[in-house]
């Protein structure tokens, strides 16, 4: 929270205080609105700099040149990092990246769900996470958030994944789905729907999560939806992201761009799969789970961008 | 804009439908201007604010409910977190805090909350507390 150093008031009432209309001319003036207009300034002003989300860079994979868009982010950068993205090279085709902004896995993982679904049409997915969207409003319902609190979000996500389904007239081409993507109206709205789910399902597990989240911050459960989950411009932990993927039902995969490295001196680039609960369990007797998730996202301490495979 | 509308519309047939069930709260609608409301709230028993009536102004913007209301107090508070001179309240759910769960009766609710239990931590009025 802030602190108020800089603002002194009188002891004593003074009746000549009117101060509808503030003006910065001295400290005591410049209030916590202010400094959110600020705030909101410096966010346009980085808007313009980087889109919601960007258009796909080739990762070219390359000999000894830095691979072309990410390398020359790590040029004078660790060699561990330049040998890594050599690496992510082979097995990727094209990296996506999206505004740092605290929404970059929400807007990552909205974009790259629709993009799948306008590219496979899979009827039957759309049908699957429709009836598991709408488990998510019973779930939000049995904690005691009013339906006018969240439907809004929920309709307009419900909104675009029948317009990524072709056929009907609402249909949209994969433009239409980068400039939605772009727009703030319903880019922050699917963004926020997310949100919504991931909090529901948190709480609803709330003994599941509870040990999770006692080891990032020591909030309770309910503490950390109202202050690290449902906020815009929060950051997403594993937390955020075992909670969406049990909730929708959607497997996820973090590929991990760190200075870590491995024991025996090679260098590999480390993924993990975010599997949701209950999907391996039919198969579980055929051993290792066969679900590859078709969302990939690559983490970079921090941020997370999405990553297409060869 | 017209999101942030219809989200207001539905709030206040909510206001309408809950005016019964929290009498410590009247929240009110301007007649022409659905972005401004104003509140009265009664200050929270065993509080030097109890038997008292608070007027807050809430402007509302128009990304609304993606960003929070804008609220501060019109009647003279005395209290760490309210500035004594302009009324405005350091509350978390005001500022970097808020989500769309959040309604303007919520809110109400939390401000009547923060009356009976101050956060020192953030003060907007050194003097108080």
């Amino acid at each position: 929270m802030q602190n108020h150093d800089g603002v002194q008031v009188d002891g004593e009432v003074e009746s000549a205080a009117s101060v509808a209309t503030p003006e910065f001319d001295e400290w005591a003036n410049f209030g916590d609105q202010d400094i959110m207009q600020q705030h909101s300034a410096i966010r346009a002003e980085e808007a313009e700099k980087i889109p919601f989300l960007g258009d796909k860079a080739i990762l070219k994979s390359l000999d000894f040149e830095p691979l072309s868009s990410l390398a020359s982010e790590y040029q004078s950068g660790s060699a561990i990092l330049l040998e890594k993205i050599k690496v992510l090279g082979e097995q990727y085709a094209a990296i996506r990246r999206t505004r740092g902004d605290g929404n970059c896995f929400f807007r990552s993982f909205m974009f790259s769900y629709l993009e799948h679904i306008l590219e496979s049409q899979d009827q039957s997915e759309v049908d699957r996470i429709k009836a598991n969207v709408e488990q998510c409003r019973k779930t939000l319902q049995s904690l005691g958030y009013a339906d006018f609190t969240f439907e809004d979000f929920f309709a307009l996500f419900l909104e675009q994944l029948d317009s990524v389904l072709q056929g009907n007239e609402e249909s949209i081409s994969h433009d239409e789905l980068i400039r939605r993507s772009r727009d703030q109206s319903v880019s922050d709205y699917v963004v926020m729907f997310f949100r919504f789910v991931t909090s529901g399902e948190i709480r609803k597990r709330s003994e599941f999560f509870e040990p999770f989240i006692f080891g990032l911050t020591n909030a309770t459960v309910e503490q950390f939806c109202k202050s690290s989950v449902e906020p815009m411009g929060e950051e997403s932990d594993h937390v955020h992201i075992t909670a969406l993927s049990d909730a929708l039902g959607v497997p996820i995969r973090v590929v991990y761009l760190d200075r870590s490295s491995c024991d025996n001196g090679g260098v590999s680039v480390n993924h993990h799969d975010f599997v949701p609960a209950g999907s391996e369990a039919p198969k579980a007797s055929e051993g290792s789970e066969k679900v590859t998730p078709f969302i990939t996202l690559l983490y970079r301490p921090g941020h997370y961008d999405l990553l297409y495979p060869k | 804009m017209q999101a942030s509308r219809a989200r207001l519309f539905k709030e206040y047939k909510e206001v309408q439908r809950e005016k019964v069930a929290d009498p410590d709260i009247q929240l009110v609608c301007d007649d022409t201007n659905i972005f401004k409301w104003t509140a009265l709230i009664k200050g929270p028993s065993e509080t030097p604010f109890e038997g008292g009536i608070f007027q807050l102004a809430f402007a509302v913007p128009e990304q609304y409910p993606l960003q929070p209301p804008q609220v501060r107090f019109l009647t003279k508070i005395f209290h760490p977190n309210v500035h004594f001179k302009t009324g405005e309240i350091c509350l978390d759910i005001l500022k970097n805090a808020w989500s769309p769960a959040w309604t303007l009766q919520s809110v109400c609710r939390a401000i009547i909350a923060l009356m009976a239990h101050p956060e020192p931590d953030s003060p907007l009025n050194c003097d108080s507390g």
